[in-house]
């Protein structure tokens, strides 16, 4: 299978003042396109951390990381920007829209950074909101949306620029058990469409969605 | 794209409106200070300049006093006698001498009573002066004759003092009929152009004064030099006044009209010069108080920042976020400022000539004032806005991100 992310040998270190704290310790791994993987660990077991590298957020201290065989380690921030933009999507545990924006405008935002003519912007947004059944609330802004309505814009949001890749972090991590089952159905579907997934997550419970688990444990792949 | 900056940055101002008008009245606040006082300031120079300009060369002014004490010179109380204008008339190169006095009367038309101002100018010696070299000319009707008791009107009297005033109507002055035989050309300001001339004659005789005048002008005779004949009148006026009043430092200003135009201009400028001096302090606390307001947003809005980083958003896309949005405080700002200078200066304007065309301040507004004032603003809105932008750009998406 055609490895979609690689990452070898992976290493992030922070500073705390004076203190170095080694959060993630030399990972190897790789995702292959269409994979629906989960990043399983307890907290601060450096999972975020992982997510950040896989999803061009961050680069490593030291390590390769590969985006579709091409190296992302050593990019600048604007052009790390400009792969997010194309390639992933991005799902948050706290949905990080804007609330001053409707749901709309909020899964038009991403659109604008890659220079979208304006009637398909709209078009676009408009088709993602009602495939994860929001038609009707497009108008809302998200506070006058449950948590579950949130979740479901930030995806069709994480859809708008048609990327690849969907990086959810948490992302049943603030809503009830059920809603929670339908937005992973929602990401299941969309993996069974082609795209590759990678939820990071500690419940266990998800494990049945994905077809690869990653499980880390101190800043290591947990083989275990 | 600037379409889609603009609006996201139009909502942020809405989402915190109260912080945004109170930055927005800041600036509002300079620029107002900024357009009022320039265009009441330019008003005044062009109404002085207009009115210099009529004058020809070959005139030479007098006035009592030092001309570097601006305050007595203009304020009055200090005149020519008819010793002093005898002694400008005895300075070689002189042709004849002018002099200006006015004054304000009551005066009637039909049932009609108002303040105006009435000036005397010798008919008979004068006129010509006047028409050949100040370039006055009647609209309607004719100029008047001496000892006939007829008088001219500025062209705003038939307008503004006694509206449907027609050639052939009188004028009652304190009791005394005069017969309006003509109606002047606009002599560039609203002072001369709402006030009666008399003969000078008759104005003494309504004013009761049998001397006296705050100025006095000069005609040089064919092939003297302005100068030189400015200096004559010097001494003239010199030898005179330290034999009447033994005193040994008269204080006259004797100026060509071009030094009258270069002096009038220079002064002009200064005070120019100093409005837009004091006007700037307040537009830069008016700048000040966006970068405070922007430095403030982008902290509040950190998260904000790392959700659009994260969905693709590069340096430049945030920084034109922030700089829209401090520019468009700027602007917003602006035209209000610009608005209320507009009507502060009108109402200045209306203020002042409704005391009767005594004082009069012509509010000077230009279409480029008005842009000036409005890019002014927007460009100081972009530059307060422009390091907090950076500040912005700066952030790094992992850390906006995490910051609650």
């Amino acid at each position: 299978m055609e490895k979609i992310i690689e990452l070898q040998d992976v290493s992030k270190t922070y500073f705390l003042g004076k203190i170095k704290v080694e959060v993630l310790k030399g990972i190897t791994l790789g995702i292959n396109k269409k994979d629906f993987a989960l990043i399983l660990g307890p907290s601060g077991s450096g999972k975020s951390t992982l997510l950040n590298m896989v999803s061009c957020l961050d680069i490593p201290t030291s390590g390769k990381i590969k985006l579709e065989g091409k190296d992302v380690s050593k990019l600048s921030e604007d052009e790390l920007a400009e792969v997010r933009g194309k390639k992933i999507g991005f799902v948050f545990q706290q949905f990080n829209l804007l609330t001053h924006l409707t749901a709309l405008e909020n899964v038009i935002i991403p659109t604008i950074f890659q220079g979208i003519p304006k009637e398909e912007r709209e078009k676009r947004a408009r088709d993602l909101l009602s495939s994860v059944g929001l038609q009707e609330r497009m108008d809302h802004r998200p506070k006058e949306l449950s948590g579950g309505e949130c979740q479901r814009v930030a995806i069709a949001r994480s859809l708008a620029n048609n990327p690849e890749i969907i990086v959810a972090d948490e992302p049943t991590g603030n809503i009830d058990s059920k809603t929670g089952e339908m937005i992973m159905n929602i990401l299941k579907d969309l993996n069974e469409k082609g795209r590759t997934i990678i939820v990071v997550t500690h419940d266990t419970e998800l494990q049945k969605f994905a077809n690869k688990i990653i499980k880390i444990k101190d800043g290591e792949i947990d083989d275990k | 794209m600037t379409s889609e900056y603009l609006k996201i940055a139009l909502k942020n101002l809405r989402s915190r409106s109260l912080r945004s008008w109170l930055t927005i009245l800041g600036i509002v606040i300079g620029i107002f200070l900024v357009i009022s006082l320039l265009s009441l300031s330019e008003g005044l120079k062009k109404s002085v300049m207009n009115e210099l300009q009529m004058m020809g060369g070959d005139m030479v002014m007098v006035f009592p006093g030092d001309v570097s004490d601006m305050m007595t010179l203009m304020m009055g109380g200090v005149e020519l006698d008819n010793r002093d204008i005898e002694a400008i008339r005895r300075a070689e190169g002189v042709e004849v001498v002018l002099e200006m006095p006015f004054s304000a009367v009551i005066a009637r038309h039909f049932q009609e009573t108002e303040t105006a101002m009435i000036y005397g100018i010798d008919l008979n010696e004068g006129l010509y002066v006047l028409r050949e070299n100040v370039g006055w000319d009647v609209v309607d009707g004719s100029f008047p004759r001496s000892g006939r008791r007829e008088v001219m009107v500025g062209n705003l009297v038939p307008k503004n003092i006694f509206p449907d005033l027609v050639v052939g109507d009188s004028i009652v002055i304190k009791g005394k009929e005069f017969f309006v035989t003509g109606i002047l050309r606009s002599l560039g300001n609203q002072q001369d152009d709402s006030a009666i001339a008399l003969d000078l004659e008759d104005f003494r005789d309504v004013t009761g004064k049998r001397e006296g005048t705050p100025v006095a002008m000069a005609k040089v005779k064919a092939g003297y030099d302005p100068d030189l004949v400015a200096e004559n009148i010097e001494r003239e006026l010199e030898s005179s006044v330290i034999k009447r009043r033994n005193e040994d430092s008269p204080a006259f200003s004797v100026m060509t009209s071009e030094t009258v135009t270069d002096m009038v201009a220079s002064i002009m400028g200064v005070l120019q010069a100093a409005v837009i001096a004091f006007a700037s302090i307040a537009i830069v606390v008016g700048g000040i108080g966006i970068m405070n307001t922007m430095y403030t947003s982008v902290k509040e809005r950190t998260k904000e920042i790392g959700i659009l980083k994260a969905v693709g958003a590069r340096r430049k896309h945030i920084i034109a976020i922030f700089l829209f949005e401090a520019g468009i405080i700027g602007l917003i700002g602006g035209v209000g400022g610009v608005s209320l200078g507009i009507l502060l200066a009108f109402l200045a304007e209306t203020i002042l000539s409704g005391s009767g065309g005594m004082f009069y301040l012509e509010a000077h507004i230009s279409v480029w004032l008005v842009l000036f004032g409005l890019a002014f603003s927007f460009i100081v809105g972009c530059l307060s806005g422009f390091f907090p932008a950076k500040q912005a750009a700066k952030l790094e998406p992992v850390d906006a991100l995490r910051y609650e």
